[in-house]
This record gives structure tokens, sequence and C-alpha cells, in this order.
């Protein structure tokens, strides 16, 4: 049996798998903030699982990216490249935010008297400039002990091409702790990352230092608690890259976990989409206060390094060059408040009211009207069915805060005035997709839209229709657990990538081999090492990151699974001037083509658990139908039909519209849409032909 | 009509359709100052020129693209047909310099003209004496490529063969100019194609309406702001350093701000005249400039269309720096767009202390490296604009190695990157705690330094060093900046300070210095707290010696002594140092 740990800054999400019973469990408990294995230790025990029965854990959580956004981890100190200790500092030196004179840059977490430089230098082209000197290394040392720093961090220009210099700093540092009877965690910069770029590189290792000891105490808690329940096989924690890993890879690199949570989600996306053999699919995952959505091309994540934290449209925020499944994200949720700004124009987000005091209509204080207020005037939402009737909405307060707020300003009806924050919500989703495709060059209307969370179903409708996307799947799994649901069908996955600029070229092709096949042996090694996998069951698949010479931008290119030869490379410039044009709109035949990244990863299959089919009961649609409810939409009262989603007959096309209702989730059907259940439960709904 | 919430939906859709075209073009271009630099603006005006969207890369293009516009409206009148193409980078009615060249699209419902879609683009060469169309030495526009003055490039979807055989036939690298082009007019068919779509969804006239009401809404929220401005007339003066204008004397530059409750009006008259030099900013160049400070101080993040602009009036005198008339060169004019910002921001900058800082470096020491390296026999160049320190505001210190207030979304560089693709080495880039900052309660941030040894047989090397004689200014008693330097060491390390140089010879072993200027300080020094200079003096940015004399903070054994500087703050205060105050 596999179980899934996902704990969010609400709720711990607990599921698993019974292979043997090919049957589902899940349980949802609060988070615990303070010591969130408690909450998990709580789970377990609500759930009755017995933990003999358990052959993995895997685990996803929040605390690397909170210890990163709260500022709250270790006392860092950095040794660099002498000349160059004010990288963190002088960043890219861009003004994103490019009228404000007054602009700030993200301060770095480390401070200038804790940055050391070193007489040192390595060329471009890895031979030895300047050598280190061993008392040079200890004098530093001694000042980091007087300041008591808690974690150590080497990066030295140019080590993504020969790292030898940071090894030498780190093992002189070693052997001194050792005789002063001290441990210091340390991070090289070229363990992290061997693509180019110091500044990136080298705040992306500070943030492994920054964030190292905190995250390995917390995941050592948890393993004790955990054991004491009677647990005695391996953890797995689940990394930015949509794959997993054990927890004692995750212990020494925790950066590579940044975003363990949200990338959940979209695995859980990819793997509806396998079931349904859609391969080109967007996931949009609807929440309370943002909305996110992920586009995947032949059920491929994108997993790229451009990863930021706290980056938006005004703040750079910090690179970590760690592999992280794409996501964009915006502040438009359920829970989103409707506001009108200076000039009298209606506004939905970003700011949201979050599960406390949340909604007017919750009736816990909130006098803000929301989306989900929208919704309980409109009627599109059930004030008795909330979390399956746990809750309940109280309709006249969401229609209180939307006439004090938004419809006396325009002197409009209440109603009216709901139908526009709708619209407008699903406007500010609808932009979040065009941003992951039609700005990318992807035409939405080649992808199906996957819709999971509270409020994804509620947009993906109109979303569909404005960006004309033909087929929407709602899945059958529900929306708080999807994510935890996610991890248990990820694999073990490790990538490298390495900064080593080649053309391409026939004469080329033995050194790109030779390459690769040495990044073969370093993954291979930390299959073995760190997972203890047998290393002919890894999976390698490679892939180039290419450019025309003399441009900036590259285009991610699969290499296949080998070595390459003559006849391959023919193939491969074609498939890389056709990647260029797709992404880029143009190719240049003439022009020579380089290979800046190499890029290896690793995969280890796991055994995919199904979603088992469901027993055709032969329903008819009329047992499904609750009620007929009148609903405010396209500007008038309508009478629209109301169905329980598990009572819907399988595979039997009904035309919209409609308002679909589960314990957990809403979804509406528009005028021109039909939709259908098909036989794992999923709804899909497509456009009326 | 629409009601008040589609309204709204389409709006969405005309700024989403230019958000489209920006991301289109920057995805599809040939040249990295495209691509990377986002030295490009792309918009859309009404039927009468009037800005209803625009997405400036650089701030530099916030105010150009209406009199793109408008000169076409103007010229061509009655003659646009759909499917056209206007090609125009002439300076001085409608431009910046000849590098920026701007395509018109008029865009057509059946036969009503709607409006027009606008792209500004830096192409990367246009002819010229000098590689890449700029250079220091220019004294006539003549010298800095070919103009192209408001003609079709497209008549009725037909691309016109003549004018870009000519474009082509006067471009040391046509494949990427015509490149650059083609992605122009790409992008902005995607716009046209988007605005044609909501045309079917939602009806011309309520695009039409959308359209206006953008317009409306950017009005009425500048009107809003500038009620909150203060109110009067405020005064600035300033010199543009001698060796960069290639004058005898110093350029004087001023600006009048008038502000009342519906106007904000700025006037450059009594400027200096236009120079033999290419730091000439062309009038729409000094409206960008000018609009930059507005956006600053009403709000960074309004929307920058026409309305918003419209409270805003510019007046400079025709034959002035700030309104250069043919033939005055123009090809480095964000010298002289940066003084039309910071004059603005200067004679404000008293009454708005936590919008506006003190002075910062202004002068982006714009840098080309270039040669054949010696390995590769491959033609090589490195252009690219320095980052300094900005000025001090009334609550915080200067922030340090930003880019110039004429560049925006602009990356420095990575040295690793610059080491593999270029035969130099980057020995030194780091905070310049060498010449440093203009010292006060708070305190400017600083420049860089950024050294380049060159490792190639021969390398040219072009830089333009500006505030220099007339350093960045403080407020309130804030001390000023250094000012920007560049010293280069030649034929065995003999130091030697440099102004304006142009494909000056550099060998192996050579080196280029460069330490640009911290900004201005803010307040009188002796009132900063003595631990923010403490940890100025941890950080190792000053050092006790300085903490002494400028801040009376007195630092022994690595410590603060908090009495000691009490003790001897008073006494100076009382004593012979009292005019600090």
């Amino acid at each position: 049996m596999r179980l899934g740990i996902d704990i969010g800054g609400a709720f711990t999400d607990l599921v698993a798998f019974d292979e043997e019973e090919g049957e589902f469990i899940w349980v949802k408990d609060e988070t615990t903030p303070l010591d969130p294995s408690k909450g998990v230790v709580e789970a377990i025990k609500k759930s009755r699982i017995r933990m003999e029965k358990v052959d993995m854990i895997l685990h996803g959580q929040t605390v690397v990216i909170n210890s990163i956004i709260t500022r709250n981890g270790a006392r860092v100190g950095l040794i660099t490249t002498r000349g160059h200790r004010d990288l963190l500092i002088l960043q890219r030196a861009n003004r994103r935010d490019i009228y404000n004179f007054t602009y700030k840059k993200p301060e770095p977490f480390v401070p200038r008297y804790l940055t050391f430089e070193v007489d040192e230098r390595i060329k471009s082209d890895g031979t030895e400039l300047e050598k280190i000197k061993d008392k040079q290394i200890i004098q530093i040392l001694d000042k980091m002990l007087a300041s008591d720093v808690e974690s150590i961090c080497i990066s030295f220009l140019n080590s993504y091409v020969n790292p030898a210099h940071e090894k030498e700093v780190k093992s002189i540092i070693e052997k001194e702790l050792v005789k002063r009877g001290k441990n210091i965690p340390i991070t090289m910069s070229h363990e992290i990352t061997r693509e180019w770029g110091e500044y990136e590189r080298t705040n992306t290792a500070v943030l492994n230092a920054f964030v190292k000891p905190k995250v390995s105490n917390y995941l050592t808690k948890l393993e004790n608690e955990i054991n004491n329940l009677g647990f005695k096989k391996s953890y797995y924690s689940v990394l930015s890259n949509g794959g997993i890993s054990l927890f004692n890879f995750a212990k020494e690199f925790p950066i590579f976990s940044v975003e363990s949570g949200p990338v959940a989600g979209v695995i859980g996306g990819i793997a509806i989409g396998e079931i349904l053999n859609e391969r080109n699919i967007i996931v949009l995952d609807g929440g309370s206060t943002t909305t996110k959505a992920s586009l995947i091309e032949g059920l491929n994540p994108k997993v790229s390094s451009d990863y930021f934290v706290g980056r938006d449209k005004f703040n750079p925020g910090y690179p970590i060059k760690v592999p992280v499944i794409e996501i964009e994200e915006i502040g438009n949720g359920g829970t989103s408040i409707a506001w009108i700004d200076e000039i009298g124009n209606l506004r939905v987000g970003p700011m949201a009211m979050g599960a406390e005091p949340g909604p007017a209509c919750y009736g816990k204080g909130g006098k803000e009207p929301t989306v989900t207020d929208a919704y309980a005037v409109n009627g599109l939402i059930n004030p008795n069915y909330l979390l399956g009737g746990e809750m309940k909405i109280y309709r006249n307060l969401a229609v209180d805060a939307i006439r004090d707020k938004i419809s006396n300003f325009y002197k409009i009806s209440v109603e009216e005035a709901a139908e526009g924050i709708i619209k407008i919500a699903n406007e500010n989703a609808a932009d979040t997709i065009r941003i992951i495709s039609i700005q990318k060059g992807y035409d939405p209307r080649d992808f199906t839209l996957i819709a999971h969370g509270g409020s994804g179903p509620m947009f993906a409708p109109f979303i569909a229709q404005e960006l004309e996307i033909g087929k929407i799947v709602i899945p059958v799994i529900p929306p708080g657990v999807f994510s935890a649901w996610g991890m248990l069908i990820t694999d073990i996955r490790h990538d490298l990538l390495i900064t080593n600029v080649i053309e391409f070229t026939r004469e080329s092709i033995k050194s790109i081999n030779e390459t690769f096949n040495e990044m073969d042996e370093n993954i291979l090694r930390l299959f073995n090492v760190e997972e203890g996998i047998d290393t002919e069951n890894v999976v390698i698949m490679h892939y180039g990151d290419m450019r025309y010479k003399g441009q900036e931008h590259t285009v991610k290119v699969f290499f296949g699974k080998g070595k390459i030869d003559e006849k391959d490379y023919t193939i491969l410039i074609e498939k890389f001037h056709a990647t260029h044009e797709r992404e880029y709109s143009f190719r240049l035949d003439q022009s020579p083509v380089e290979i800046v990244n190499f890029h290896v990863v690793g995969v280890v299959k796991m055994q995919k658990p199904r979603i088992r089919e469901i027993e055709d009961k032969e329903l008819q649609l009329s047992d499904a139908l609750k009620e007929e409810r009148i609903v405010f939409i396209n500007g008038e009262r309508t009478i629209l039909p109301v169905y329980e989603r598990s009572k819907l007959p399988i595979n039997h096309h009904v035309q919209g519209p409609a308002i679909l209702e589960d314990p957990t989730s809403t979804a509406i059907v528009l005028e021109n849409q039909i939709f259908l259940r098909d036989k794992y439960g999923n709804i899909i709904i497509k456009k009326r032909r | 009509m629409a009601d008040i919430f589609t309204l709204e939906i389409i709006k969405n859709g005309l700024v989403v359709a230019n958000e489209e075209m920006f991301q289109a073009f920057a995805r599809t271009a040939k040249s990295p100052v495209i691509y990377e630099v986002l030295d490009f603006a792309v918009g859309m005006t009404d039927s009468s020129g009037n800005l209803v969207a625009q997405a400036p890369g650089v701030p530099a293009f916030s105010g150009v693209l209406d009199f793109a516009a408008q000169e076409v409206i103007e010229k061509w009148e009655n003659d646009l047909k759909p499917g056209d193409v206007i090609v125009s980078n002439v300076p001085y009615k409608s431009g910046t310099h000849l590098n920026d060249v701007t395509l018109a699209l008029p865009h057509f419902e059946k036969d009503e003209l709607i409006g027009i879609i606008l792209n500004k683009g830096h192409w990367s060469e246009i002819g010229g004496m000098a590689f890449g169309s700029w250079n220091p030495n220019a004294t006539e526009i003549y010298q800095e490529g070919i103009m192209l003055p408001c003609v079709k490039l497209y008549s009725e979807g037909r691309r016109n063969r003549d004018v870009i055989e000519i474009i082509l036939e006067n471009s040391r690298l046509p494949q990427y100019t015509l490149g650059d082009m083609e992605a122009q007019v790409a992008s902005m068919k995607v716009a046209s194609k988007r605005i044609h779509r909501l045309v079917e969804k939602y009806g011309v006239d309520n695009v039409k309406l959308a359209m206006e009401k953008l317009i409306e809404d950017g009005e009425k929220y500048s009107r809003i702001k500038l009620k909150s401005l203060p109110k009067g007339v405020f005064e600035a003066e300033d010199y543009i350093d001698s060796a960069i204008a290639n004058t005898e004397k110093p350029v004087y530059v001023r600006a009048s701000v008038k502000i009342t409750d519906d106007e904000f009006v700025v006037d450059f008259t009594g400027s200096d005249k236009q120079v033999m030099s290419p730091i000439n900013s062309p009038f729409p160049a000094t409206v960008s400039g000018v609009r930059e400070t507005y956006m600053a101080i009403t709000d960074p993040h309004a929307y920058p269309n026409g309305g918003f602009f419209k409270p805003l009036k510019v007046k400079a005198e025709m034959g002035s720096i700030f309104y250069p008339v043919k033939p005055a060169p123009t090809s480095t004019d964000w010298e002289a767009i940066a003084f039309a910002t910071e004059l603005v921001w200067k004679a404000l900058a008293p009454y708005l202390p936590e919008k506006l800082p003190a002075g910062h470096f202004l002068s982006i020491v714009a840098t080309i490296i270039g040669g054949v390296n010696d390995l590769t026999g491959e033609p090589f160049a490195i252009v690219e604009p320095q980052p300094g320190g900005w000025g001090a505001t009334s609550n915080s210190d200067g922030t340090s190695g930003l880019v110039a207030c004429g560049d925006g979304e602009t990356y420095i560089a990575s040295s690793e990157v610059y080491e593999k693709n270029f035969p130099i080495l980057v020995e030194r880039y780091m905070l310049n705690t060498i010449t440093g900052v203009g010292h006060g309660k708070y305190r400017g941030g600083f420049g860089v330094v950024r050294d380049y040894r060159i490792l190639n047989n021969e390398a040219l090397v072009t830089i333009q060093v500006g505030r220099h004689d007339y350093p960045p200014w403080g407020l309130k008693g804030g001390m000023p900046g250094p000012g920007n330097k560049v010293i280069i060491y030649k034929n065995g390390n003999q130091p030697m300070e440099i102004r304006r140089i142009s494909a000056d010879i550099f060998r192996k072993g050579d080196l280029l210095s460069i330490l640009t200027s911290g900004g201005g300080g803010y307040g009188n020094p002796y009132e900063r707290e003595p631990m923010l200079v403490f940890e100025d003096y941890r950080n190792g940015l000053i050092t006790a010696d300085e903490a002494l004399h400028i801040y009376g903070v007195v630092i022994e054994n690595d410590k603060l002594n908090v009495e000691k500087t009490m003790e001897n703050r008073e006494k100076n205060i009382k004593g012979d140092k009292k005019w600090m105050l």
C-alpha cells in the first residue's frame, strides 16, 4: 500500500491506495503549523490504516517554501571568488517596476559581512588561473564561527565548468570542523546546478543552505513519529520536477522540494489525461485564493529551471535554478474579493478572504463580497450542500455584502452585480490560460482542460467558451485530495543539467555522446547511492537545450535514450528547427546550432494505481435530478436542472445548461455545451456541435 | 450597447491583444536587443491617434507611439488602406534615434478606420558610420544611418519591395534587419486579429466604446492622482558634461514645472541649443522622459495610455537640446532624455521625498567592446549599459547597482556568460566602495566597479561617460554622489581617465575599469541612526574613519560606542561643524 501525505497551509491530506483491494482511502485533518508531524500522526490515526501494510510513504510539504517566504532559516555564510563579493546584492541590476523611482531589490539571504572572498580563479575553459590557499580558508572559517554561522555555502565563478575549487574548499573546511569538533552543513553550488549564471546559481545554493537545517530536522522528526506507529519502510519526498526521491536526498538538497505541493496537482492531472488518453492537456487548479494552470504537451510536463520565488509583474523575486514543473498562478479564487477601484471599475482579487473569516455567506463575520457570494446570490451553488451540507451558506449575507459594496454603487440589481463579479473572475482565470498557451505560441483549442480545485469546475466552462477549448474534464477524485492523490502516482525522478556550450555538428557527435555518457554515470550513481536502486531499472532520457548561435534563448529537444549517430543527427537538427519554429515562429536553416545545456532525466517508473471503473447500475437521468432551481444567468432569471453527480447515468449525453453537484464541489454547464459522466465517474463537458 | 461589465471584458480584450503583440514580438524577433533588453514598445491608438493601450519595454518609449500614429494620420489622411504598413524612424517629429523603427498598421473594420496598431523596435543595424549605428563621435544625423520618413512598407497587403531593398542594402546585418521587421509586422497582425475577433463577438460600436472608455478611465484616474500633488511652480536646473556634448562649455538645462488642479505643465524653455554630439533628445523622447517622472509621482502601476497623460503638457524650444532639428545627431539620445526625466524629478523631489529620491548616476555609461576573436576567428561585440547607484529617499537608503532611469527591465549579463562568449575576464564586478556614495541621514545606493581584462590580441572599445563633472545631487542636506568615472590601463598598467572614446584599440592584458557613481544622500549625515552607520561599517561599505568624520559615529574595536558618538556629535554640532545642520 502507498500512502500520500500532503501538508498544506490549512489542511493535511492523507491518501492511500490499497493495491490488493483496489481501494482508495482519504482523510483530511487540520494542519498543526508549529509541529506539522503532529497533524500527520492524527490523520494517520483517523484513517485507521495499518502501517505494517504500507510499503512507501510519499510526502509533499510547504516547509521549504515557507521557510524562504518567512525568512525563517539558518544563518548562512557565503564563500565566493575575489572581485565578486556583491553578486547577491547586484543580482541582474534590472528595474522590474520600471516607473517606480524608489524601487528596492529583493534583500539577499546573506548579509555582506558574512560573504567572504577567496583569492582563486578558474577560467571559462575550466583551467586554473589562481590556486586556493588553505590558510586563507581557515581564516575565513574562523570569522564565520565567530559570527555563529549555522550553514556554509561555497560558490565560485565558473564552477559550472570546473568545480575543483569548491570541492577543495569544502574538504579544507570539513577537516577543520572535525578538528574543532563542530558540525556545520556545507552546500556547494555545483552540486545543486551545473548551469552558468553566477547570481542565479549562487542564490540557489544559498537558499539550499538557508533551509537545510530546518528541513532536515523536520523530516527526521516526521520519520521518528511515523516509525513509532509501526512503519518500517521507505520515505519519499515529492520534488518540484514532479518526481519523488528518498528523504536522504531531500534532507541534503531540500531546495529541490521547493514546489513540492502544487506539482502533485499537475501530476494528478497528467494521470487523468493518461487514463483518458488525452495527451495535450491544460491542468487548471481553481483554489480558494488563487488559480494555477500548467500546460502539458504529449503528457510530458514542462520541467525547466526558470523558477522564481516571489516574482510578479513588479518584483523580480529570487531565482532558483532547480528543475520545476512550470505553473502559472494568479490571485483569483473562490474567496477573492470583489471591489470597486478609484475610477469606478469592478475588480476581483488579488486580495482574498481565505477560509477565515471567508466569504460573507459563510456567516463567520466576513463582510466583503467574494466570488463565492456571487455564486450564492445567483443560485449557482447550493446553500445547503457545501461540504455535503456540513457547512451552511447564508445567501442573505451574500446579498447584503454585494448590495452594500457593489450594486448600490452602480444602481443595478444585486443579481446583475453578482453576474458582473462572476464574469470578471472568469476573465481573470482565462487570462492565466492565455499566458501559458497563446503567449507561449500554443493554441488552446488543441488542448483538453482538466479542471480541479473548489472553483476550477466553476471557471472551466466559461474559459472553454471564451478560448474555444473543445473539451473539459472534471476528475472523479475530489478537489480537496487531488494533490495528495497525484503523489501516489509519481515516479522516482532525478534531473541533471550541465551548461557545456558546444556547436551541434556531425563532428561533435562523439563529444556529445561522451558528455551524456558521463552524466548517465553520474545520475545512475545518484540512483544507486541516494535511492538504493538497481541501475537497470532506471530509464534514462537525454535532452539538449539548443539555440541558434548568437542567440540567448534556447529550446528543449529530446535526444532519445542513448547514443546518437549520424542518422540521428539529421533527425535532431530538423527537430530543433521545427521546435524553434513552433516556439519562436521562425527557423534559420543556414545558421549554426549550439547545445547550451545537457539535460539528463532518470526515471524509475512506479506501478500506477488505476481508477476503478464504476459499476453501471443503469441509472436514469431522472435519478440524478435533485431539483429545478431558479438561477440568474445571462442577465435573466431562468430555471436550471440540478443533478447529483454521483447518480448520473454512465456515458449518457445531456444537454446544458445544468448544474452538477457533489459534496465537495459544484460545476456549471453552459447552454451551448453537453456533458456526460464517463465510466470512471469523471465529468466530460464538450462544446455542442 | 454592452453593459458595464461586458465593456470591462472588451477593455481587457484590447489590453490583452496589446500584451499578446508584445509577447509575440519578444518571442519572434531575431535581435537580442529586442528579446533580452526589451528595447521596444507596442501599442494601439484610436482613429485620431489617441493612445488606447501600450506596453513599453523601456520607459523611454512611453511617449513616442502617439506621435508616430499622429504623423501617419496627418501624412496619409485618406490614403490609408486595409493591409497598409507604414515605416518611420526620423527622430525630430515622431521618433527617438534612427535605430528605433516604428511600424504602423491601420486597423479597418469594413471600410472604417478603427485605430492604428504600432510597434516600435530597436533594430540592431540601420547603417551609418559605425557598427550598430550609434557612435559618440557623430556630429550630424547622416552619419547615423538611413532615414525612413513615414513611407509605406506594405500597400494593401503587398510588400513594397523597393523600400525593403533600400533598407536592406543600407544595413550591415540585413538578415537581422529583415527578421526583426517581419517579426514586427507579424506581431501587429496578431493584435489586429484579436481586435477583429472582439468586433465579431461584441460589435464594432462596443469595441469603439471600450477604446473610448479606456482613454476616459486613464484620464479620470490621472486627474484623481493630480489632485494629491503639490500645486505651484517648481524649478530645477543642471548641466550636461561638455565631454560628452562635444562642446566647450557644459550644456545648461532647466525645467519649470507648473502644477494646477487640472494641468501638469513642464517647460524646458531656457535650456541650451542642440549640440553636435548624438546626445540630443528628440521632442517625443523628451515627452517620454517627462511621462516617466509623471508615472513615478502619480502611480507607477497606472496604465500608461493617452488618457492618463492628457493632463500632462510638455514645452521645449525648437532647436534646443530637448527639441533638436535636422541635422542634429540623436543616436545616444538617452543622455539628454535622462535629464528631461531628472529635471522634473529634481524640481519636485523636495516636496515628494517618499516618491522621488535624490539624484542618481543617470548616465548609463554605454559600453561597446568588439573585435574578432583570436580563438574562433569570428566577430564579437558586447554592447551594454552599466548599473549604478540611486539616490536616498526621506525614509530609506538608495538602491545599489541598478540600471538607470532610461533603462527598465534590462538585465546586466552574467560574468560567466561573458567570459564564455567573449575573450575577456571580468576581474571585478562589485559595489563601488572606492569612490563611494552621497552620505546623509539616508545615504545613496552604491554604484559598481566593473573591470574587463582584454584577453584578445586586439579589441575596440567605445564608451561615453556622463554625470562626471556634475555628479548626482543630494537632497535636504544630503551629500552629492561622486560622479561616474572610467579609467583605462594600457601598456603595462598606465592609468588614464577617459570620458568619451570611440573604437579605441585595446590590446591583450589592457584593462577597462568602470566606476559608476553612488546616488545622492538625503538629510544631514549627523542625523543618521548610529546603528545604520555601524551596519555599513560592519558590511565593509564605509571605514571607521568615514563613520567618525562624516557621521560623527565612534566605532572602536569593531564595536559601536553609543556614548562617545553622542558626545562627539554634540561637540561637533556646537563647535565648528555647526554648518552641517
